[in-house]
């Protein structure tokens, strides 16, 4: 095993070489920075429209009207909807509540309604609200076999489609990131191999003496751990500073836009970031030094 | 010379250091670089290996550093089979062979201190010894005045010392010196010559493997002559042409 004493060696050796490859250094940084800023701008998109589907999936509501019973009946009856598995919410709509709202929903064409208002014809119901859109079928059946339930309404079909867009949403998002990972990868790699291309001879010099194989990879690795993190703060300042921008601007031009709070959403990205570029660092160099040890 | 670190390949000591046994290797889709070589060098030997440029010399020097292994025979090191070593054994291997190129191979912007310590370095010696032992092969190769220039302000002379230096640094009991002189004029030449007769003489064993008739012709030591991938002359105080 190499002595501790070596490793100091190592470091002072990857320092020298980023500083006297200055230019290598900065390219490679640049690189890394600009494929972590690339994905963590996916990243910030998709936790967003994320974000966004989920509420619009929180918003699909289920109606219950309720037969002819007594408030005691009622009682019992919201007691055992708010039992059912996912069911978050459960409102009761009296029939004057009702009414009003259908007022509201005619607006101007209230006319429509003349004659009704003294023999208000709508029922009783609960509205009742889930935590996910996924479980609304089942719910509703639920909701259906209970006693006072007359009738269950719940948009089925849209519930259906919007389902079928938030998954396709999901899935695009998902392959986009997992596309953009590799392509950052594969960047950063090749950015790291030119790197240690320019520096075959001195491994080869290395080997000649008998260095071991990790004698030469350490200091690489320790090169592209610097590199891979300071992109990775780079990259991480800047989506940092780029999304408090956006999200201002946000808020002051569409105020009621469901925008996912800066914090602590900037630190978890900053730490997978950080992770990312550290990881894609030292596998990057150590794969690239790999190609130029046999010799 | 001592050992800088014990390593199984230094504290043993055989009178034959080096023994090719039926050695051939053959590229693929190529001629047979060597073809049914056996050699014995004992220790403290100098011993000059000539012969044309695609005789075999360049594929025997990269056999011992265990470039590459042979297609059949055996090479024993220092008492071991080192067509059998393990990858990771073969560091090691080379830390007991020096090795001086006709192109020098110095890193260009190490100073010529850190180009030698460099082998010391990576045998994880102490900082102590290595300087001390950086400002001493340095003495012996007579640049201890141009330690902290870069190579490339070196004559090409010069840079062969270096190179010469670092290849001792460890004190290894073999050097390979593979064309050492030739990129030199003949009297740069004959300056390393004499440092490697005089490291020699210190108990290293030597093998020079060469084109210069007039220096094998004048010193009169052993010389192996290979043709065409064949040993087809081994004689003690020999010349270049039989």
């Amino acid at each position: 095993m190499v002595k501790p004493r070596t490793f100091g060696y190592f470091f002072l050796s990857a320092g020298t070489s980023l500083v006297r490859n200055s230019l290598m250094t900065l390219a490679s940084i640049g690189t890394v920075a600009v494929a972590l800023v690339v994905l963590g701008v996916f990243i910030l998109l998709g936790a967003n429209i994320g974000a966004m589907t989920a509420q619009v999936e929180r918003q699909v509501e289920l109606t219950a009207h309720l037969a002819d019973i007594s408030s005691e009946q009622r009682r019992r009856l919201e007691t055992e909807l708010k039992a059912i598995p996912g069911v978050t919410d459960v409102t009761f709509v009296s029939r004057e509540e009702a009414w009003q709202k259908l007022l509201e929903w005619y607006g101007d064409n209230r006319d429509f309604l003349a004659g009704w208002e003294d023999d208000n014809p709508l029922r009783e119901a609960f509205t009742i609200r889930a935590d996910s859109a996924f479980r609304m079928t089942e719910i509703a059946q639920a909701v259906g076999q209970l006693r006072g339930v007359e009738e269950v309404v719940y948009g089925r079909e849209i519930v259906a489609q919007l389902l079928s867009i938030t998954r396709a949403m999901r899935i695009v998002g998902f392959g986009l990131m997992a596309g953009l990972v590799l392509a950052a990868i594969f960047i950063i790699v090749n950015t790291i191999r030119m790197a240690v291309f320019a520096r075959r001879r001195e491994i080869g010099i290395m080997r000649y003496v008998g260095a071991t194989a990790w004698f030469v990879r350490w200091p690489f690795i320790i090169e592209g751990l610097v590199i891979g993190l300071t992109g990775a703060v780079v990259a991480s300042s800047v989506l940092a500073w780029g999304y408090y921008f956006a999200v201002r601007s946000l808020a002051a031009a569409i105020p009621f836009w469901p925008v996912v709070a800066p914090w602590p959403m900037l630190q978890t990205l900053a730490l997978v970031l950080l992770g990312l570029g550290a990881l894609i660092g030292v596998v990057g160099s150590g794969m690239s030094v790999r190609r130029y040890l046999d010799v | 010379m001592s050992k800088a670190n014990g390593t199984a390949w230094g504290s043993e000591r055989k009178e034959n250091m080096l023994e090719l046994r039926k050695v051939t290797k053959v590229y693929p889709n190529g001629p047979i670089a060597l073809n049914d070589v056996t050699l014995t060098v004992s220790q403290g030997e100098f011993v000059f290996i000539v012969g044309q440029s695609g005789a075999g010399k360049t594929t025997l020097t990269r056999l011992l550093l265990r470039e590459e292994k042979p297609t059949q025979g055996q090479i024993i090191f220092n008492g071991r089979d080192i067509t059998k070593i393990k990858a990771r054994e073969v560091p090691y291997l080379r830390r007991s062979i020096g090795v001086v190129f006709q192109d020098f191979r110095l890193m260009p912007n190490w100073t010529v201190a850190e180009n030698v310590a460099f082998a010391m370095v990576v045998v994880e010696a102490s900082p102590r010894l290595i300087q001390r032992r950086v400002g001493k092969v340095l003495e012996l190769v007579g640049l201890a005045h141009k330690a902290k220039q870069l190579p490339g302000n070196l004559s090409g002379g010069e840079q062969q010392r270096v190179s010469l230096a670092r290849a001792i640094a460890n004190q290894p009991a073999f050097v390979i010196a593979d064309e050492p002189t030739g990129n030199l004029d003949p009297e740069t030449a004959w300056g390393i010559v004499k440092l490697l007769l005089e490291i020699n003489a210190a108990g290293t064993t030597m093998l020079m493997v060469t084109h210069a008739k007039q220096i094998v012709d004048s010193l009169r030591k052993r010389v192996v002559a290979l043709e065409e991938g064949s040993v087809v002359r081994d004689e003690e105080r020999g010349v270049y042409h039989g």
